[in-house]
């Protein structure tokens, strides 16, 4: 571990200077978020929230990034000096998010300014904001280390089930409004030029907050009690979700885009039965999406339709799920025999077996390369999902009842998934993944088992398909290629391998990134493989680990750690 | 260690300086904009909707240039008066899913005046009926699928399917049998072979070639299918070769058909391959495409116009290289259609929502001379433009052959 | 008949490039037990850093292909090669004790990025580019049989490298540290072989021949492409599987096993062309399921 050894190393030297750092870095961070940042009126217009010095002149009227800067430069200075726990890991978080925030503004007006002039001196102007809030941000993460890095905080204290539920409600509240606050920021249309800096300023603020709340050992405590109070949180988490039409971000864009977000969800929640629960590795997952999507497709009433009659959505849903687990149960099959890697190109080949039969027509269900266009809206009651909606005086924008129809499709496969994991039969799926040989000889069939794992993650894809197929109106094998399959399996594991709302946190992240950085299409799939790179080298357990993985994967990591700190200590 | 780091901050740091003493670059690109024009009225969009990552990036991304060219040229030249106009260009992944969310991006702008898109068929599927119900019109530069207009019994009962749908390139039912009728009758060639890359364009294309070729007295012998990836074609050039063809037609675009032709060639299978558009490059010839191959392409030869030299005068000039790609001229006509519509519907007043219905309208009454020729609607929203030119590679160029318009 | 000959010397050439492909995976998967997707990359990697070389070099030298050749084929591997220590040092190395599907992602995510990499950074790369005529021309023709020159080159350098590998794994020291690595890497280390040192060394040998096989794929087709080293390296890694994971012997036989299904079952089976590979993948899963250390291999040992 010799990341640990240097950091030790920096710690002995940095030791003195931890809370003097953290103190300067703080006041500087409130000072850049007061300094002009830039120099000049960039050519597309205003750097977002003023750039000049009418900061000084109206302190109270700060927004947007420089508010942003303000609020972690406070905490830096409350975190340095009230008794916080794990105060080195709090610090660090927040220092990161100075630099992050620091970093972004500046870089953006820099290029888009041509040249270093832009955030420094020019004709007489200056401007060092940019400049303080990086050198806060780096003296406020070596502060982080000065004041070292404990293990995160534990809180033991127990709550009565009121208090609980109160706690609940707010944090997820919070994150309710934190996720409007991340739709929305930058704007929607194209009017913004700098959507893109904006977005990745606020995502810098966001996550440093978060790592910081992390660090304290919020998170976690938020966690154990969301475990505790299960049902709760599932209802509370799906009010939540129910009423991000309400707020800003409840636009048509948006709804659409977190449509999609919720079938992929409702998706990869299905993968992280095969891939997170028991173990197997399936690089072909999107084909039983496909496979669902296209038999709902027939089933529509379709001008291309194979069948020319229309069966109402739930029948030809359930058909897809159950045709969907058929399939998956047939490419689970060889699994009684083959065995770990191996699987992974079975399954590979089987996706690119899907896409290509379905671009060929195969049986005449696909219609080839010219796909099932023209599949109606799901209607009910005779409100046309795909329209817009009015409740009392609420207009709600066209798409949002395909977003309710999803909220509820992705709470549905939570719920299947938790009720699978805590049953018997998904341990023994986790306990096929920790170790086949002692599972079987513990008297687990694992084939059935296994074959089972492919047929639930199948039908719950198929599920997803189905209303894929209505919502987007067409369905082209362009939709289940592999790329896709390794974007499911990234949300997986991004998330957190088996664990529920992982699998719906990356599903989202990945699709809502691409989304907010339009600016940087062409390097998309470029920084996605670098992102894979990175999260299996620096987190492997993923942004929300499941409880039972985190004890396999970060206890170890953290009993390193511990030792290299006693020493650390012990010296 | 710690002197060394020590020294490299300050190395660092003394570097930082010198470049802000001398980075003081206050012009940026895009300041051509604006100019003279009067733009007190604000700024309109005009969208754009393709593939700008991934494999298909290429296409997408002289679609996207070539209309932002377009809208560069109408700024300068004040066509749409009182406004600045902008592109805003969305990425579809070749997906239609990600079309469709991109499609809604656009059409809850209430500045976007109309969409130049998509690449492909499949992705234009979900886009049409969004931008329909914003009234939103929709200018392809590259769908060739004639049901997009005109539903699926485009030969029988041509119905139009979308109001705001419009096209400037040609169908496959003009080009597939304009080709045929040249292959059978002109060039002598009865025994035609087919090979597409099962995409709806090289699909679509070849399935209206293969009829009018039956209707011709030809036979078509053998179809295959290659992956739009693949890049060694000796199986299925032995398995055409057994058939003997006389001519091999290929559906599909030059990246698979250059390597295809020249790898037929290798292997002893001597004879012409013919392609639609889609081939119709330079590129095509560079990656093997041999003397006597053949192309139909849309509208009289380039050299011949003067709009389509013109148009590649300016896009070389404005982005320094030719890669506006094989839809280029298309997607640069497809905007000049939009923003003469916007020209026509604004007329020195205003714009806002009540205005949409004169926009479709005025861009179905659209009519001028582009980059591709003559760019005029029918009543389908499909392009007037039925000229076609069959091209035939002479010493290393493309040389047309013949042109002439489909009569069947 | 003739179409069938054909067909089996197409077989035969597809099949001599994937083995060159297979080589790498079957080495580093025997070692490591890693399935590195990010192979096929190493591939495409070499072929374009072959067009580098040569679009480098001064105008004179192009015209002399007994000068460019060599030259482009030193380009193409030292590309690879530092592509492929790169990765194992910065992407595989750290994950060494990490639980087994993570190494599993982070090749496909170094698979991904260099494939973009190469689609952003290389000027063109857009869309497929043309290579170079530097290699032998023309056809060694057998009654209607053609066969080209730089074909029947990719064979023998194929079958040539393939026993050279061969011999260096059975006689060498370093060779019987690889074996010794493979088997049980404790065991090795404490017999005195550095196991980074040998799978560094694994690693190079796999991108040496996955550089020859970039700029032979170049010369024989006369193009590239940003895709050509994932689709080439699944057929590879199907080869290897197919052989035995592990075998040199078995990833050679496998490879050529596959591209004689491909062209083959191109021209016989129904569906033809278009489902070539769907039986490249169905023989795979019934030699998997009835012989699941594939051809060549050895019993799976329960590994800890």
């Amino acid at each position: 571990m010799s990341t640990v050894d240097t950091s030790s190393g920096k710690r002995s030297a940095l030791a003195p200077l931890g809370k003097p750092f953290a103190a300067a870095g703080g006041v500087l961070g409130i000072v850049a978020a007061l300094l002009p940042w830039v120099t000049f009126t960039l050519n597309d217009g205003n750097w977002p929230d003023k750039s000049t010095l009418q900061f000084f002149d109206a302190p109270f009227l700060v927004t947007g990034f420089r508010w942003h800067l303000l609020v972690l430069g406070i905490l830096v200075l409350v975190a340095a000096f009230a008794p916080v726990p794990s105060k080195g890991r709090v610090v660090r978080a927040l220092g990161w998010g100075l630099t992050i925030v620091s970093f972004v503004n500046a870089a953006y007006i820099t290029v888009k300014g041509g040249g270093l002039g832009a955030i420094t001196a020019l004709d007489g102007a200056t401007a060092f904001g940019g400049v303080v809030g990086l050198i806060a941000g780096v003296l406020t993460i070596l502060a982080g280390y000065g004041i070292g890095i404990e293990p995160v905080g534990e809180w033991k204290f127990k709550v009565s089930t009121p208090v609980a539920y109160l706690v609940l409600l707010v944090s997820f509240g919070a994150v309710l409004y934190a996720v409007a606050a991340m739709l929305t920021t930058g704007g929607v249309g194209s009017a913004n030029p700098y959507a893109g800096a904006i977005f990745l300023s606020f995502l810098g603020f966001a996550g440093g907050l978060l790592a910081a709340l992390s660090g304290v050992g919020f998170v976690r405590w938020i966690s154990v009690l969301s475990e505790q109070h299960r049902v709760f949180s599932v209802i509370v988490l799906a009010a939540c979700a129910l009423l991000l039409p309400f707020t800003e971000a409840g636009n048509e864009y948006w709804m659409t885009v977190a449509a999609n977000i919720g079938i992929y969800a409702a998706t990869a929640i299905g993968l992280n039965i095969v891939v997170g629960l028991a173990g197997l590795l399936d690089l072909g997952y999107v084909a039983f999406m496909g496979i669902g999507a296209l038999v709902a497709a027939n089933f529509s009433g379709a001008a291309t339709a194979y069948f020319g009659f229309d069966l109402p959505f739930p029948v030809a849903a359930v058909i897809a799920a159950v045709v969907a687990g058929i399939f998956g149960a047939i490419v689970g099959s060889p699994t009684l025999r083959v065995r770990g890697d191996y699987l992974a190109i079975v399954t590979l080949a089987f996706g690119e077996i899907f896409t290509r039969s379905a671009q060929n027509d195969i049986g005449g269900f696909t219609n080839g390369s010219n796909a099932i266009p023209g599949i109606p809206a799901l209607s009910l009651f005779g409100a046309e999902f795909n329209k817009s909606f009015t409740i009392g005086a609420v207009k709600l924008p066209a798409g949002v009842l395909y977003y309710v129809l999803i909220v509820l499709l992705v709470a549905a496969t939570m719920a299947v998934f938790a009720n699978l994991k805590f049953s018997r039969i998904g341990r023994a799926w986790i306990a096929i993944r920790e170790d086949e040989d002692a599972a079987r000889a513990m008297g687990i069939r694992t084939g059935k088992m296994k074959i089972l794992a492919f047929l639930i993650g199948a039908m719950l894809a198929g599920l997803a398909g189905a209303v894929f197929a209505h919502k987007n109106g067409t369905v082209s094998y362009e939709s289940f290629k592999f790329l896709e399959s390794v974007t499911l399996l990234a949300a997986v594991i991004l998330g957190g391998m088996g664990s529920i709302p992982g699998a719906v946190l990356g599903a989202a992240l990945l699709f809502v990134l691409p989304e907010k950085l339009r600016d940087f299409e062409d390097y998309r799939l470029m920084i996605f493989g670098l992102a894979l790179i990175l999260i299996m080298r620096f987190r492997p357990v993923g942004l929300i680990p499941d409880a039972h993985r985190r004890a396999e994967m970060v206890e170890r990591a953290d009993e390193n750690a511990d030792e290299a700190h006693l020493e650390a200590k012990k010296a | 260690m710690r002197k060394h780091s020590v020294k490299s901050a300050a190395i660092v740091g003394a570097s930082l300086l010198v470049l802000a003493a001398c980075g003081s670059n206050k012009t940026e690109g895009g300041g051509t904009t604006g100019g003279s024009c009067d733009t007190s009225k604000g700024t309109l969009t005009v969208g754009v909707v393709a593939p700008l990552s991934g494999n298909l990036s290429a296409l997408g991304v002289g679609i996207k240039q070539s209309a932002e060219l377009a809208v560069d040229e109408a700024n300068k030249k004040c066509t749409v008066p009182g406004f600045k106009l902008t592109v805003s260009a969305q990425d579809d992944e070749a997906n239609p899913a990600k079309g469709a969310q991109a499609a809604t991006k656009l059409s809850t702008d209430p500045n976007v005046v109309g969409v130049v898109g998509t690449l492909n068929s499949s992705v234009a599927q979900t886009v049409q009926p969004i931008l329909r119900d914003k009234k939103i019109p929709q200018v392809s530069p590259a769908n060739t699928n004639p049901s997009l207009t005109r539903g699926n019994d485009f030969l029988t009962a041509p119905k139009r399917q979308f109001d705001n749908y419009f096209r400037v390139c040609t169908t496959d039912d003009l080009q597939g049998p304009y080709a045929a009728n040249y292959l059978v009758e002109k060039a002598g060639k009865k025994k035609i072979a087919i090979i597409t890359d099962g995409k709806t364009y090289g699909d679509g294309l070849a399935a209206e070639l293969s009829k009018q070729v039956a209707k011709k007295g030809g036979t078509i012998v053998g179809t295959e299918k290659v992956g739009e990836k693949d890049t060694d074609f000796s199986g299925v050039i032995a398995k055409i070769k057994a058939l003997a063809p006389e001519a091999v037609y290929y559906g599909g675009e030059y990246p698979v058909a250059g390597p295809l032709s020249k790898q037929m060639k290798d292997a002893g299978l001597d004879v012409p391959v013919m392609g639609g558009d889609g081939i119709f490059d330079g590129k095509y010839i560079e990656l093997g495409g041999k003397e006597g191959d053949l192309a139909t392409s849309v509208g009289a030869p380039t050299e011949s116009l003067a709009t389509a030299k013109a148009f590649v005068d300016a896009y070389k000039a404005k982005f320094g290289k030719e890669d506006y790609a094989a839809y280029g001229a298309f997607s640069y006509d497809a905007a000049n259609a939009i923003i003469g519509g916007l020209a026509k519907t604004v007329e020195g007043g205003t714009w806002d929502e009540s205005k949409r219905d004169a926009m479709l309208t005025n861009v179905g009454a659209y009519s001028g001379s582009g980059a591709t020729g003559a760019v005029k609607f029918d009543q389908y929203g499909d392009s007037t433009n039925k000229v076609l030119t069959v091209y035939s590679v002479t010493s290393g160029k493309w040389k047309d052959v013949q042109t002439g318009e489909f009569t069947g | 008949m003739s179409v069938l000959l054909q067909q089996l010397a197409n077989g035969v050439i597809q099949g001599a490039l994937i083995a060159l492909i297979a080589l790498g995976y079957t080495m580093v998967y025997g070692i490591i037990q890693l399935i590195n997707f990010a192979h096929g990359e190493v591939f495409m990697v070499a072929s374009y850093g072959g067009l580098a070389t040569f679009t480098l070099l001064p105008d004179d030298l192009k015209k002399s292909p007994a000068v460019a050749l060599p030259l482009m084929f030193v380009g193409g591997i030292a590309v690879a090669v530092l592509v492929a220590v790169i990765m194992e040092r910065f992407a595989y190395r750290p994950l060494r004790n990490a639980p087994r599907l993570a190494p599993l992602i982070t090749a496909l995510g170094v698979s991904v990025f260099l494939q973009e990499a190469v689609r952003v950074f290389y000027p063109n790369a857009k869309s497929n580019l043309p290579y170079p005529k530097v290699f032998p021309e023309g056809n060694l023709t057998i009654g209607s049989v053609n066969i080209s020159w730089t074909g029947i080159l990719l064979v023998v350098l194929s079958v040539g490298l393939a026993v050279i590998l061969q011999t260096y794994i059975n006689r060498s020291r370093m060779g019987r540290a690889m074996r010794a690595t493979a088997q049980d890497p404790d065991t090795a280390k404490l017999m005195g072989v550095n196991p980074d040192r040998v799978i560094v060394l694994t690693f190079i040998i796999g991108a040496v021949l996955a550089g020859v096989a970039g700029i032979m794929f170049g010369g024989y087709l006369n193009n590239i492409n940003i895709d050509m080293g994932f689709q080439n390296g699944i057929f590879a890694f199907t080869a290897a599987v197919l052989g035995g994971v592990g075998s040199i012997r078995g990833a050679v036989i496998g490879a050529f096993i596959i591209g004689l299904i491909k062209t083959v079952a191109g021209q016989y089976m129904p569906g033809g062309t278009q489902y070539d590979y769907v039986w490249i993948f169905v023989v795979l899963i019934l030699v998997l399921v009835f012989r699941p250390q594939g051809l060549f291999g050895e019993p799976e040992r329960v590994r800890a």
